[in-house]
């Protein structure tokens, strides 16, 4: 065979003469995209991804028309490109065209509704099978506490599992914790790390941001140091979310392996009074800021600044440090002031603490509350009582300590921005409350000391591009509770964390690659179209009793056990599409900026059917590029398969729509193994 | 004088009564020793049904729009030669320019000869072509010359040289090739090839056996659309006779040429008209085009070397080698030679078949020959080339018929259809009408035509419904082009022409319907408003009794009112008030 020598996007190539350009670039190592070919059935030319524009044909001339290099035969000096407009243009319309006639979710809303895109479906199906192991390796890929955050997390996958359409979302956030727990107990996952780049980062901060930004950056080839004001790793991890809610000892280990993995960690170091940003940016090929929001926000009201009023943060701050002992309450009467987790936090603290009497001051009434509602749940149990639709108006002192607390009476009026309805003060109602300590757990922000130079958003957070997390200091990223928007959930900053951490591998390899939130199909799923599943109620986690749980800072969840566990992961509806990993469709769309919404128009109808006995067919996900019928026919010589139908409305069927010819399939399976998207799915 | 009668018998004078014009006749001559024949169509469609008096060949007197009732009186002209009591049927001079304009090559029997009779065809000179090739040892290779020389291109649509064609299907390697005939004639308002099977059916099997001698091919297959059954009964006949005659099967007049002919029906799918998938079809796969390369001279019907060539191109060969290539070349222009049949139809007064040399201007062809418009309207546009096509606007009707310069203007020459379009037609529904059929007819294969004419048309409805919006232009622009650059197959490349064209000369029709939601043609009914005038309306209460929803409302000799809310845009209100008192914008 003659050799023929050409280029590809500029690079020089050869190739056997009568090769086609799709073939000849497969032999030099290129792919070009594609979506209808295989080597075992004819050239067929339906997807057109492959185009391409051949600049030179060789005798100086360009080739007009764009060219399927799965048809066209590599000739010599040709000048081949990939990367022209016009071939990019061609592409992605063509996937535009495909996706606005797509129905199937890529992903479950249980992924796409968690921060950090953690693959839950994917974890929950390998605690369904008993592979815990398995399930640890998915979740760290997104998060490197599952432990921790198993427990924590107010699960924005478990308000969104679609499961939660038949009867209770799956305990998606519970099944976490068990598989990490299970994890730290043996022999613990740990990736393997990238050789080492020489590249050296420093992160701001030991919470769960800037410990997830390290662990990343380590295994992605650069030595970290993560400095910290505070004794230990952890932030509001450790000094934020009271033990008995996340043991300590837990969090220790899921940290100790962070730092067995390579992580240099350096406690007691403070931003600002130990070290300045100056001398980070000297000494570290980049700077990421993960500090976090510590200062609790003041109410504005009289009598904030007399002993015995404290912010929430701080509340908790003081008891998990240690800096002084637990607080004795015993006795004594508490306000919490505020409706959210911390507020939760706080006052279920203040019971442990032995408080007498503790009341949750909150402006609005209890379905308007952020915290979660299993926490109100529990801290009534624990004997909290609820002052809803009351705000402070005045602490009254005496002697400069707390004695009184003034409540306005409130009631709610029209919804405001967010959707809540807006309280309103009741003109002349005010209720009076005996009271030895106020919390104030109305929120937090950051503390910008050390922070020389960085430019900071009117909110006073970080001002941090929401695409490249860079400040607007080179090499300087910041992330987390202290950047844009403040203070949210760890999951928030866990994922924020793993995105920066992909961006700063790329900038410290030499091309900055900006985060883009990938683009995924999704379909729209009701309550009706899930009326045929067979009811499995939620497994409910054993709970100490409020009376018991009361008194210390001990779990107060007793854990499911291996066999629970997998009973409630198989619940799991599998929303999203068993072929994600491998689909072309998704990862040809994502190489392009597509917008499949500006077709709209109508869809094919999606429906599965299991006609084949082997195979169930989603015809939503079919992109008709007739692999599936071509292989039946060409390669197993079987000819089950036909397409029917002109135009728009062409499907697969079975051969002449006769369900008969299906009998005689011999269940090779080679048309679901040949299928470029998920719309065949192998059930033996 | 020796009268004898024949009756215009193609499927379009059937549809006008011929037949049973032939009917009355055959009684009332009986016995008289006038024979009563039947010809094809010789194009001129608003004047069927047509009988013909012929003394010998000449042709004594030409009778137009003729009923069954009139058979007595011509019967009794015929008998006694005295045609003065049917001088009310004889053909205007006016209407008889019709085919004086033209120049018949293709077309050249159609109307005169019987189709039916290979005696008929051959007293006009079929055969001879064929008979002259194989007794005196004319080459293939001769055949090809005389072909390039002609210059003859592909009526099909795409105007590609037929003896490149030819000559490369001769060169390709292999001893079974096939030559093939492409009758699927699927654009809308297109008919050439159909008069010419009805109507001449012999010179396209002479054409064809001439292609299959050139190219080396052993069979020769004609795909006929399945609807067109008289076409296929007389194809059917007229192979039979020539197989009777010797001029198909083996060893043809005793030489080595043999050739088979059969016909293969098509069930309808426009697609089938595109080369690759009619050869799918033909194997009976499913109609989807195949990727070129390879082209079909090189792996065809059963991926052996095949030739395509449509009727009207067959039709010409013949011609071509009886006269010599250079005569064919001598007509037309540098860059299209010869003759081109045209389907004129739509608003024009004289619709039907014509053939012209090319070189002409459009205008020669729709107002010369055709008349202009019908009932007294402006003329605006005329679509070339079917769906495939574009439209090409009054201030270009003197662009001359030639391949490239048609191109210019964003139409094509296609197969010949001519759909002329007066003020009276909304733009974007004529272009939405051509998507609405392409995104039917595309065969499914390819993302770009499959779902991209979908898009598109959903695109235009919701413009002529009232729905467009802002940036609709630029996003049909978008996608035409990407469509016309990624489609696998002609049908898919070309489809988008229509809305492209369209756009290039009427693109303030588009923005009317976008941004005003108006109709300057006043055609989109949801865009229509109906009004009555107060002081114009006498109160008559016709247009209230003759609205079919009730939606017109007044007392009598009060002027009435439009309920818009019941209206449904019939018109029907218009058309009924005697004082102009209602007024559509």
């Amino acid at each position: 065979m003659q050799q023929i020598h050409f280029t590809i996007n500029g690079l020089p190539c050869a190739a056997e003469e009568g090769m086609s350009i799709l073939q000849a670039a497969k032999a030099n190592g290129i792919e070009i995209p594609n979506l209808c070919n295989d080597e075992s059935v004819r050239v067929y030319g339906a997807c057109g991804l492959c185009a391409v524009e051949v600049t030179d044909d060789g005798r100086g001339k360009p080739v007009p028309k764009l060219l399927r290099a799965c048809s066209a035969k590599v000739m010599e000096g040709y000048a081949v490109r990939l990367d022209t407009d016009r071939v990019n243009r061609s592409r992605k319309i063509a996937l535009e065209l495909l996706m606005s006639d797509h129905t199937g979710d890529c992903r479950g809303p249980c992924q796409l509704n968690c921060p950090a895109g953690t693959d839950c479906q994917g974890y929950v199906r390998r605690i369904a099978e008993g592979d815990f192991r398995g399930a640890v390796e998915i979740i760290k890929q997104k998060i490197p506490l599952p432990a921790a955050i198993g427990r924590v997390c107010p699960h924005p996958c478990e308000q969104n599992c679609r499961r939660g359409l038949v009867e209770q979302p799956i305990s998606i956030a519970f099944l976490k914790a068990h598989a990490a727990d299970r994890d730290l107990a043996g022999d613990t996952y740990c990736p393997e790390a990238a050789p080492r780049s020489g590249k050296r980062v420093a992160v701001v901060g030991g919470g769960p941001g800037g410990l997830t930004a390290a662990y990343y950056l380590y295994i992605k080839g650069h030595d970290v140091t993560v400095y910290d004001a505070a004794a230990k790793m952890g932030g509001m991890l450790r000094y934020g979310i009271p033990a008995y809610r996340l043991p300590k000892d837990l969090l220790d280990r899921e940290i100790a392996e962070i730092e067995a993995l390579g992580v240099t960690m350096k406690n007691n170091v403070r931003l600002g009074a130990d070290i300045t940003l100056e001398q980070l940016r000297a000494d570290y090929d980049a700077v990421i800021l993960a500090t976090g929001a510590w200062s609790s926000m003041k109410m504005r009201c009289p009598g904030e600044e007399l002993a015995g009023v404290t912010g929430g943060i701080q509340f908790l701050h003081d008891i998990s440090s240690g800096e002084g002992d637990v607080p004795d309450l015993r006795g004594k009467k508490v306000a919490v002031c505020g409706g959210g987790n911390t507020a939760m936090d706080a006052c279920r603290t203040a019971i442990r603490c032995g408080a007498e009497t503790i009341y949750v001051i909150y402006r609005r009434t209890r379905g308007e509350m952020p915290a979660e509602d299993i926490e109100i749940e529990e801290s009534i149990e624990e004997g909290v009582t609820y002052k809803f639709l009351t705000n402070p108006a005045e602490i009254l002192g005496e002697n400069g300590h707390v004695k009184q607390i003034r409540l306005q009476i409130m009631e709610l009026g029209e919804p405001d921005a967010s959707g809540r309805r807006a309280p309103q003060p009741v003109e002349g109602k005010f209720e009076l409350l005996d009271v030895d300590l106020v919390i104030m757990a109305i929120g937090q922000r950051l503390d910008p000391a050390g922070l020389d130079g960085i430019e900071l958003t009117k909110k006073g957070t970080i001002a941090a591009d929401e695409s490249t997390f860079r400040t607007n200091l080179d090499n300087v990223y910041a992330i987390g509770d202290a950047t844009n928007r403040g203070a949210s959930i760890a999951i928030e900053a866990i994922g924020e964390a793993g995105r920066c951490a992909a961006v700063v591998d790329s900038a410290l390899r030499g091309q900055m690659k900006p985060y883009r939130a990938p683009y995924y199909s999704k379909k729209t799923v009701t309550a009706a179209d899930l009326a045929d599943r067979e009811k499995q109620p939620r497994c409910q986690m054993p709970v100490r009793p409020a009376a018991e749980r009361a008194r210390d800072f001990a779990p107060v969840y007793l854990g499911f056990d291996d066999e629970t566990v997998r009973k409630e992961a198989k619940r799991c509806l599998e929303c999203g599409c068993h072929d994600y990993t491998d689909c072309k469709l998704i990862r040809y769309a994502n190489m392009h900026v597509i917008q499949p919404e500006r077709f709209g128009g109508v869809r094919h109808e999606a429906e599965k059917e299991r006609r084949l006995v082997c195979i169930e067919r989603d015809s939503g996900k079919c992109i008709l590029c007739g692999l599936c019928v071509r292989i039946c026919d060409e390669d197993a010589k079987q000819g089950i398969l036909g397409l029917v139908g002109r135009g728009f409305p062409t499907a697969v069927k079975p051969e002449f729509q006769n369900p008969e010819t299906v009998a005689v399939c011999m269940t090779c399976g080679k048309c679901a193994a040949a299928c470029p998207t998920g719309a065949l799915k192998w059930l033996k | 004088m020796s009268i004898r009668i024949a009756v215009g018998k193609g499927s379009c004078g059937i549809a006008a009564g011929a037949a049973k014009v032939s009917e009355a006749l055959a009684p009332l001559l009986a016995g008289s020793g006038i024979p009563l024949g039947t010809v094809g169509c010789i194009g001129m469609c608003w004047l069927e049904p047509i009988v013909d008096l012929y003394d010998g060949d000449a042709l004594k007197a030409r009778l137009v729009q003729v009923k069954p009732e009139d058979a007595p009186r011509i019967a009794d002209a015929a008998k006694n030669g005295d045609f003065s009591s049917i001088s009310d049927l004889i053909i205007t001079d006016d209407d008889a320019a019709f085919l004086q304009k033209q120049t018949r090559i293709a077309l050249r029997n159609c109307g005169i000869i019987d189709p039916d009779s290979i005696e008929s065809a051959k007293a006009a000179g079929a055969y001879t072509a064929i008979s002259h090739i194989l007794r005196d040892g004319v080459t293939p290779e001769d055949v090809i010359a005389c072909i390039k020389i002609s210059g003859l291109a592909g009526r099909g649509g795409a105007g590609f040289p037929t003896w490149f064609k030819w000559n490369a299907a001769r060169q390709s390697p292999g001893e079974e090739k096939y030559l093939i005939c492409n009758a699927d004639e699927g654009d809308p308002g297109a008919f050439m090839d159909r008069a010419v099977i009805e109507s001449d059916p012999h010179t396209l099997i002479e054409g064809m056996l001439i292609g299959a001698y050139a190219i080396g091919a052993q069979e020769a297959i004609v795909y006929v659309r399945a609807e067109y059954p008289l076409a296929i009964k007389r194809l059917e006949r007229a192979i039979g006779e020539a197989r009777a005659a010797g001029y198909i099967g083996k060893n043809i007049m005793d030489t080595d040429f043999s050739c088979e002919f059969r016909i293969k029906a098509g069930a309808g799918a426009f697609v089938c008209g595109e080369e690759t998938a009619l050869i799918e079809s033909l194997q009976g796969q499913r109609g989807m085009p195949r990727l070129k390369p390879p082209f079909p001279a090189a792996a065809g019907y059963w991926y052996k070397p095949s030739n395509i060539n449509n009727v009207e191109t067959y039709a010409n060969v013949a011609w071509i080698l009886n006269n010599g290539g250079e005569a064919f070349a001598a007509m037309g222009t540098e860059d299209s030679k010869g003759t081109k049949v045209f389907a004129l139809t739509g608003k024009i007064r004289r619709g039907g078949l014509v053939e012209i040399p090319m070189g002409m201007t459009l205008r020669d062809v729709i107002f010369d020959i055709g008349g202009g418009i019908r009932g007294g309207k402006a003329f605006k546009a005329v679509q070339m080339g079917g769906p495939s096509g574009g439209c090409i606007p009054a201030e270009l009707l003197d662009t001359v018929i030639d391949y490239k310069k048609l191109a210019a203007t964003g139409a094509i020459m296609g197969s010949g259809g001519m759909v002329v379009m007066d003020e009276s037609t909304c733009m974007v529904s004529m272009a939405k009408f051509f998507l609405d059929f392409t995104a039917k007819e595309s065969c499914g294969k390819c993302i770009h035509c499959r779902i991209g004419t979908k898009r598109l048309q959903e695109i235009l409805t919701r413009i002529v419904e009232g729905r467009g919006r802002e940036g609709d232009i630029e996003l049909l622009e978008e996608l035409c082009n990407a469509v016309r650059d990624g489609a696998l197959c002609g049908l898919g490349q070309t489809a988008p022409n229509p809305v492209l064209s369209t756009l290039r000369y009427f693109r303030d029709e588009f923005e009317a319907h976008i941004t005003e939601k108006r109709c300057p043609a006043h055609t989109c009914t949801d865009l229509l408003h109906y009004e009555i005038h107060a002081d114009k309306c006498r109160g008559c209460t016709a247009c209230a009794r003759k609205c079919p929803v009730q939606a017109i409302s007044g007392t009598v000799k009060q002027p009435h009112v439009i309920d818009q809310s019941k209206c449904i845009r019939c018109g029907q209100c218009i058309a009924t008030c005697k004082f102009d008192a209602i007024t559509v914008e």
